[in-house]
Parts: structure tokens; sequence; C-alpha cells
């Protein structure tokens, strides 16, 4: 539909002096351009996510460019948000614009696909999609994913909060039926169980769904002590605005597992927000060096502050056109060389690329959402309540990386 | 006891699925027009109220005055373009009326960002209503109330009045109308107008319980193109029955099969289409 494809030149200066020879393992190619492809939806109903993630990924380019005195161009590609336009935009970009490095992939379908791809075409790509195979049973020696799995994602949210409430038994739970939703909603259950909660209840809906009344209502008959919503970016918003319209946030707790950062406080606003608990992958007010340094950077270029849409994208191209850079090439041999076993100081504090599965070790952060009255600025929406890492061992998620 | 809940909750969606699809059906009915920018105009409405609620207007007068905005630029839109393709096969229309449907959306997006946002039920209609285990919020239940009322004006504006005499004979016979003296090109203009501002008081009515995103527009497209089809393309009744009708499937299969509850709608208007082309209550 809008299939809008840009080619962003970000620098054309290879200003060989401006440099830092020393962090170059090997110079790239005279003349050599380092390419990445950001296969992201654009248009769709993910659409927001994407044109944050391109903005992100341009913003890393341009830093890396000015760094190392290469030419680093971004070629965004819209993938609408399903995974066979993606793979296809991402074979049209290795055969025609001979990319190699490939940061992006919102959505967990998509991103399955294009891993596979892009593997086959000897590229590189990192994600920040969330499905536990990514980095599990279906690994492969291309793929890197820079986000907090399903599993973490739950055992970050699920624990503190019934820790903090012991009396919130009955959990009832809102899932989308794919890949990401199941691997939420099984991580969860995993955790009910070991815990001693009962599961009142689930309700699937599709990948369409807008309209959410009647899956509440399946919430209100079961008489839950908390509601987990495991939906992504519009869609939990409507979930959890139609559940604040039923009264709900006045019978139970919600939590909301995978909240899509500041740009979903934006757009649910504080009155919606206050009380609700939300699982996070980034949020702006972390107190990082990598973090403060990149908010005072957007904030000076783009008068805004970074969502988790803009920071996946930007430090998921920067570690791959770093990577680069250190190899030498965009080779997907090379930068997965590069990236593999990396410790660094990253947006959420001390980060790890897991070489064994290619997984990033971070931190998910739970947030509570603030009253109005309680907002420091317009973006402090949210507290930090509890910030901690869990994974899975690379052998317990299934990844058998091939040699 | 559950299942009562979803026939109910069902009934206040198929309400708000009515008034989005009645300003579809009146446009077909009366211009022999597909007009696949509906949806945009629902969008429109919805934006509108959005922004003139965060300027400070109360809500009651957001609502009217998006509807006479979205009817006034509906009208303009016609007058301007899609006159001149009334002749044209049905493909132009759809062809043209997309384009449109695009542009809207990314001048919304330019306009308001690709965020969205939300807008708060008015005040007074912010609570909930208990009955038993059973919780409804008040705006929902304001909304079918409401739309009920304007259902019921409408079937009189159309059918009881010497105005609604002039739009249906502009339609069934415009050379005798031109004959009696009506300009049947303002009549066209005003009927268009009249159904996008349905289209987008519908926007307007659910901005408080969807919020607004650019690409929420598509879904009412298709919702609104379902009910059409199920009722009878250009009945006003049928366009009742079926957007109730598809409401309360939707809302018992939540519960039934919650996987399926929006598979089952499409489901439903692929068996009207097989067993009775016309639909439940289409005109021969």
């Amino acid at each position: 539909m809008l299939n809008r494809r840009r080619f962003l030149t970000t620098s054309t200066l290879a200003a060989a002096t401006l440099a830092a020879p020393g962090l170059v393992t090997r110079a790239l190619a005279q003349g050599e351009a380092l390419k990445i492809g950001v296969p992201v939806p654009i248009s769709g109903a993910f659409a927001a996510n994407g044109k944050f993630a391109t903005i992100g990924a341009l913003m890393a380019a341009e830093e890396v460019a000015a760094a190392h005195g290469v030419a680093v161009s971004t070629l965004d590609l819209d993938t609408e948000g399903k995974p066979a336009t993606a793979v296809r935009k991402v074979q049209d970009a290795m055969a025609q614009e001979g990319v190699k490095l490939f940061a992006g992939g919102i959505l967990s379908s998509e991103s399955l696909a294009m891993g596979k791809e892009i593997e086959r075409g000897g590229g590189a790509f990192m994600t920040t999609a969330g499905a536990d195979e990514i980095t599990g049973v279906d690994c492969n020696k291309a793929t890197f994913r820079w986000s907090v799995p399903t599993y973490g994602a739950i055992n970050e949210t699920v624990r503190p909060i019934i820790d903090a409430l012991p009396d919130a038994k009955k959990w009832y739970t809102i899932t989308p039926q794919y890949v990401f939703g199941d691997g939420l909603l099984n991580a969860a259950k995993d955790v009910f169980a070991e815990k001693g909660i009962e599961h009142v209840g689930n309700s699937y809906h599709s990948l369409t769904d807008k309209e959410f009344s009647g899956y509440l209502t399946n919430a209100i008959a079961a008489q839950p002590d908390v509601l987990l919503l495991l939906n992504f970016g519009a869609q939990s918003s409507d979930t959890l605005r139609q559940a604040v319209s039923f009264g709900l946030k006045q019978r139970m707790t919600i939590v909301v597992a995978w909240a899509s950062g500041l740009e979903q406080f934006e757009a649910l606003g504080p009155d919606i927000c206050e009380g609700v608990y939300f699982g996070a992958q980034y949020w702006h007010g972390a107190d990082s060096a990598l973090n403060r340094e990149l908010v005072k950077k957007v904030q000076e270029k783009h008068g805004f502050n970074p969502n988790y849409s803009f920071a996946g994208s930007y430090i998921c191209a920067k570690l791959l056109l770093e990577a680069a850079v250190k190899a030498g090439s965009p080779e997907g041999g090379g930068v997965a060389a590069a990236l593999a076993g990396l410790k660094y100081q990253g947006l959420t504090g001390e980060e790890e690329i897991r070489a064994a599965d290619h997984q990033v070790i971070k931190d998910y952060y739970l947030l509570k959402g603030k009253a109005k009255a309680d907002m420091a600025d317009k973006d402090d929406y949210a507290e930090i309540i509890s910030a901690g890492k869990s994974f899975l061992a690379p052998e317990d998620a299934g990844c058998t990386m091939p040699a | 006891m559950i299942y009562l809940f979803q026939v109910l909750n069902g009934i206040g969606l198929g309400m708000l699925y009515f008034l989005l699809a009645v300003g579809l059906s009146v446009i077909f009915g009366l211009l022999q027009f597909v007009n696949f920018a509906h949806g945009a105009f629902y969008l429109l409405g919805a934006y509108l109220t959005y922004d003139l609620t965060t300027r400070g207007f109360g809500f009651w007068a957001a609502m009217p005055l998006a509807t006479l905005i979205v009817a006034g630029i509906a009208a303009l839109i016609e007058a301007l373009l899609l006159h001149r393709i009334y002749k044209l096969p049905h493909t132009f229309h759809i062809l043209v009326t997309v384009g449109l449907a695009l542009v809207v959306q990314e001048l919304i997006i330019i306009a308001w960002g690709p965020l969205g946002g939300s807008v708060p039920a008015p005040e007074g209609l912010q609570g909930v209503v208990i009955l038993g285990d059973f919780i409804y919020p008040q705006y929902r239940l304001f909304t079918i109330g409401f739309t009920a009322v304007l259902a019921g004006l409408l079937w009189w504006l159309l059918e009881g009045t010497r105005l609604g005499a002039i739009v249906r004979g502009g339609s069934e016979s415009p050379a005798n109308m031109a004959l009696l003296g009506y300009n049947t090109l303002r009549i066209n203009t005003a009927v268009f107008g009249f159904g996008a501002g349905l289209a987008g008081l519908a926007g307007a009515l659910a901005a408080p319980i969807r919020g607004v995103e650019p690409f929420m527009g598509i879904e009412a497209l298709s919702v609104a193109f379902v009910v059409v089809v199920i009722g009878g393309m250009g009945s006003y009744t049928g366009a009742l029955v079926a957007g109730l009708l598809v409401g309360v499937v939707q809302s018992v299969m939540t519960t039934l099969w919650p996987e399926g509850a929006r598979l089952m709608i499409y489901v439903g208007m692929a068996l009207v289409i097989a067993l009775m082309p016309r639909g439940l209550l289409g005109r021969a």
C-alpha cells in the first residue's frame, strides 16, 4: 500500500584522518560504504513503531560514520508488519543494493522469517522482536536479538508483582494468537504453576482485533485479581483503554507485560496509565551513561525523548555497524564473530551478547504509571519499580547454533 | 449468564457498527456510489474530536462540530471531484475513493503524528453501570441510546419528510426531478455530505471508546462493508439489523471461540453472499 522506500545517505565523507585507527581491526576497502537495511513496518498497524525505528537507525549510522570516518547509509524497508513482505524486501535489498546488515523486525513473525533469509544471504541481522524462538530453537549464525525475549519479560514483570501482591491469587490473560503471544502465555503459565497462582482464564484474539469489550466481559466473569495483557502496540493500548473504561482498574490490578514504552504512554495519557504496571525493554529515564548520552542527543536533534522503537533500532544498528567496522567488512561471518561474546556499556547498563545463542543479556524493567499530578515533566509517565535480567540458558531455550 | 452479558455487549457494539455503516448504505442506496473513503471520514471525525477536546472544547461541543466539519469537507470533495465519476463503472469509484482515503490518512499522520491518542468520555459518563456480575461503561450505554434515537430520526427524515422524498426522487429519477426544477447536483452533494457526516459522527462517538490512531479508518471501513453487504446494499433497515447481528455474533463468539470471533463476521458475510446475494433486506 504505502510502499515507501527511501535511500538516506547519511554521510559520504570518508575522512579517515578523523577515525580512531586503534579501534579498527581491519580497514574497510577504500571507498567502501557501509549499508544497513532497516526492515520495519512503516505502514499498517505498527507504523508508529516503524517511524521511530527508522530515525533511530539513522542516528546510529550518522554516529558511526562520524566516529570512524566511513560512509554509512540506511535503507528503509517497509515490511508492513507482514512476514512475506519483509522477506521480499530483504531479498531485494541484498540482491539489488548489496545490503548485508539489517537492523529491525519489530514483529516476531517477520523477524523469524527475515533471520533465515539473511543467514542464507550471508548477512547479519539484529532485531528487537520478542519470541523465544528467535534465539531459541530457530537461532542461526546471522541473527542477534537485543530485546529480552518473552521468558525474561514475564519473569521480570509477573514475579515481582506476585511477590508484591501476595493476596492476588487469580490471574486472567488476554493473548494475541501468534508466536509472540504464545511465548508470553507459556512463560506466564510456568510462573503461575511454580508460584501456586490460579490461571482463571485466557482469551485469545487475532492480530486484527480492535474491539476488546467481549474479551473483557470474559475476564470480568472470571473475577480475577490481576488482568495480564500479553498483546503489543496499538492492540495493548486498545485493550487497556477499554479495560479502564469498564472500570477494571478499580476492581483488579492490570499488568501490560510488554509495553512499547514511551510512545504507548503518550498515546494513552496519564489518566489511563496511572496505577497500571508495564513491562518495558527500555525507558528513557534509565540510569546508564549511554542512555543519558542518547537522551541528550535525541533531545538536541529531534526535541523529544527516545522511546523503545527509537532506542532499540538505534542500538541494533550501532552494534552491527561498529562490528562491521571492526571486522573490516559487512559480511555476516565477520560481523557475527565481532559481536559474539561482546561486553559493552549499553542503554540499560552493562550488556553482553551471549555467543552461544546471540542473545543480548540486558535488564528488563517493571514500570508503574504515575498520577498526572506526580509527573515531573511531560514524559515522566512512570516510575521504575524494578529491573533485572532473566534468561533461559541457551540449551534450555533450545538453541543449537549451526557451526 | 455470560452469554446474556455478551448479547448485551454485542447490542452496544452493533449500534456503533450501524452508525458506521448507515452513511455508507445511504450513499450507495441513493447515489449508487461505492465509497471506499468512508473509513477516512470516520477517521477524520475521530481526530477532529480528539483535536477539539485537547484544545479545551467540551466533548458535547466537539462531537457536533467534528461531524459538521467532516460533512462540509465531504460535500466539497463531492462537488469538486466525485460527481464527475458517478456515471463511470464502480471500479473507478473504488480507485478514486481508495486514493482519497490514503490522502486523508497521510494528512492525518502529518498533522497529528503517527502515535494516536485518547479522548476522555464526557463528564458524567465516565463511570460504569453494575448489574450483578455485569459491568458496562456509562458512555457505551449512552452511545446505544443516542444511536437508537438517531436511527429513528434518520428513518423519519428519509421516509417521512418532503426532504427525504426529494432525495429519494433524485436518486431514482434525476431527469424527472430536474424537470420539476430541482438541482440534482446539489441534492447529490448534500446526500454525500450527509452520509460522510454520519461516518464522522460515528468516529466522534467512537473516539472515547477506541481512542484515535491513524489506521482506525481501515478497520472501520471493513466493518462497515460487512454490515452493508449482510444487511443489503442501500437498505437502511438492513444496516440496522446487520449491525446488531454482527455485534452480537462477534461478542458471543469471544466466549465461544475467542480466536475466531472476528473471523466469524466475515464467515457470516460469505454465507449471506452465497445464500442471499442481495443481503438480508436488500432491494431487488
